[in-house]
């Protein structure tokens, strides 16, 4: 045995084991999920269920309220996104193209939002909100969604703007396009792939958010990360695991649509100014 | 009207919308939120409320905590994600591959779900129990309803996000530049710490507020899995919200913890703004 591990070298070693660590750490809690998800009947110590079965998925589609979270959810999200893109892109593409007067300013008071600890920051808005009314309303989730959102949905659309070589908008002026055909059929389809990636960012972002929702949206407003919260004390947990995929499965579906754009460089641009 | 003039009006009423909301959304609330942490039982203005927080024996316990807990997340979040970052920038084996293939997908996990297979996996009876039950360990330490389980909880979270950004910094660094270091004879450690380390400082810098932030601010994992007392303090911040309605303590508390985070806040926004003068001189 030892040989042969002197043969494959210490370096693939301890990259293999650092690939098993990673796995178990980060995939196990949702493979055992997955497991949990699809279990009739799973006695302590074994280490696989004795019976598979489908009958929490039945179970949870019955389960009214958890029904309609997922419509609530899905509607909140589609909001939050449509409303931080029409907000959003035209400051992105004012920062990236234009020149203005107190642009740095502007663009570094986005900082703000990421600025305190999330906790902290709703109950400030929550007190706020409490006095004029907007605790318990659609408006009122809909812009603490927004908070989380707000800075990366403009900085990652700058950043793309920006990447867009300036010496294909201005011949493409040359040849005779007006500023709008310009934008339409140059600029922004060069920098859609950022775009893209913001909006997803965005879309995911709304429909996990959880903490800001649970102060201020109880008890109309539950949504499924909301509903979450309280399955897990109040259902077995295989109705739970069961739920979990449904929420994690937009992800999942996003993500892999997206992958050819989904990569660090641009996900970073979204957090700090390169 | 000149022209500079005109695009100059177009470029303010393209960001105002989105800074209105900003306005709206961030810096009222803070601001009303520190006339209100500043209220009094009586309607006059003082200090009890912050008085309330250091004295309170249960509220000094939470603070505590807290600290305990973002102190020795941030720190392992660091070096974890640093040492992986650059062991993926500068090797190209097979486990390599794998991890940059799938280390995003916990930044687009729902925190809730995250949570929620941690409590199945390392819970009382959980698979893990189970499995080591099977390789002869009977005894399993407790970790769900523990300190253990919240910083757990918090590296899931934390690393894929850090070493994410911190990997996007180290690709920034050239490979001519450490060529050229190695052809003049610099050593590993060398190259580490005179290029490496201060071209990628500043993003190592930007990872520790929002990791800082991040875990001071959080509240899922520390609401599913911590202990009943102590709590952390956006667990008791809802909890004086919303159970216990004061509004002015919970005003307090979440003043208390802008404060705590001021000093790495203040390092992020500086070390940006730095930057972009830079590039715009």
């Amino acid at each position: 045995m030892r040989w042969y591990f002197r043969a494959i070298g210490p370096k693939k070693i301890f990259e293999f084991v650092a690939l098993v660590v990673f796995v178990i750490f980060f995939m196990g809690p949702l493979l055992n999920l997955a497991i949990l998800a699809f279990t009739g009947k799973w006695n302590y110590p074994d280490l696989l269920p004795s019976v598979w079965s489908l009958k929490w998925w039945t179970f949870v589609f019955q389960q009214q309220d958890i029904a309609k979270s997922i419509g609530l959810s899905f509607v909140i999200a589609a909001l939050v996104t449509g409303i931080s893109i029409v907000l959003c892109i035209p400051a992105a593409y004012a920062f990236a193209r234009i020149r203005f007067p107190l642009s740095r300013f502007f663009l570094f008071s986005f900082l703000l939002t990421h600025a305190f600890p999330k906790m902290g920051l709703y109950v400030s808005i929550a007190v706020l909100f409490y006095k004029f009314g907007l605790m318990n309303t659609l408006a009122g989730v809909i812009l603490i969604h927004i908070i989380n959102v707000l800075m990366f949905m403009t900085w990652i659309p700058t950043s793309a703007f920006r990447n867009v070589h300036t010496a294909q908008e201005e011949s493409a002026r040359d040849v005779g396009a007006s500023p709008f055909r310009v934008f339409r059929s140059i600029t922004l389809p060069m920098a859609l792939p950022g775009i893209l990636v913001a909006s997803i960012f965005t879309f995911l972002n709304s429909l996990d958010e959880a903490q800001g929702t649970f102060l201020v949206g109880i008890p109309d407003f539950k949504t499924m990360p909301i509903v979450m919260y309280s399955i897990i004390s109040d259902y077995p947990a295989y109705a739970g695991a069961v739920f979990s995929i449904i929420l994690t499965a937009p992800s999942i579906i996003l993500l892999v649509a997206a992958q050819r754009f989904v990569s660090a460089d641009v996900l970073a641009s979204g957090f700090q100014i390169k | 009207m000149s022209k500079s003039f005109k695009r100059g009006i177009l470029g303010i009423s393209m960001v105002l919308p989105s800074f209105l909301v900003l306005v709206l959304i961030v810096v009222i609330p803070i601001i009303s939120s520190l006339r209100e942490s500043l209220k009094n039982d009586n309607g006059g203005y003082d200090l009890s409320n912050y008085t309330y927080l250091f004295t309170d024996k249960l509220m000094r316990s939470n603070i505590i905590f807290t600290l305990e807990i973002t102190i020795v997340s941030s720190i392992l979040v660091l070096l974890i994600s640093y040492s992986l970052a650059v062991y993926m920038r500068f090797n190209n084996g097979f486990a390599v591959r794998w991890i940059r293939r799938t280390y995003m997908i916990p930044i687009f996990i729902p925190s809730v779900i995250a949570t929620y297979g941690l409590i199945q996996l390392l819970g009382n009876h959980g698979w893990m129990a189970r499995i080591l039950y099977h390789l002869g360990t009977d005894s399993f330490p407790r970790i769900i309803f523990d300190m253990k389980g919240i910083i757990l909880a918090n590296l899931w979270f934390n690393i894929p996000f850090t070493t994410m950004l911190l990997g996007s910094a180290l690709s920034g660094v050239p490979d001519a530049v450490i060529e050229s270091a190695k052809d003049v004879g610099a050593g590993r450690m060398r190259i580490f710490f005179r290029l490496i380390l201060p071209l990628t400082f500043k993003t190592l810098l930007v990872a520790l507020t929002f990791v800082f932030m991040g875990v001071i601010g959080s509240f899922t994992a520390p609401f599913l899995i911590g202990p009943n007392a102590p709590q952390m303090l956006g667990v008791s911040m809802e909890q004086i919200f919303s159970v216990f309605q004061d509004r002015q303590l919970a005003a307090a508390t979440a003043f208390f913890t802008f404060l705590l985070c001021s000093f790495v806040g203040y390092f992020y926004i500086r070390s940006m703004i730095k930057e972009e003068s830079v590039r715009s001189s």
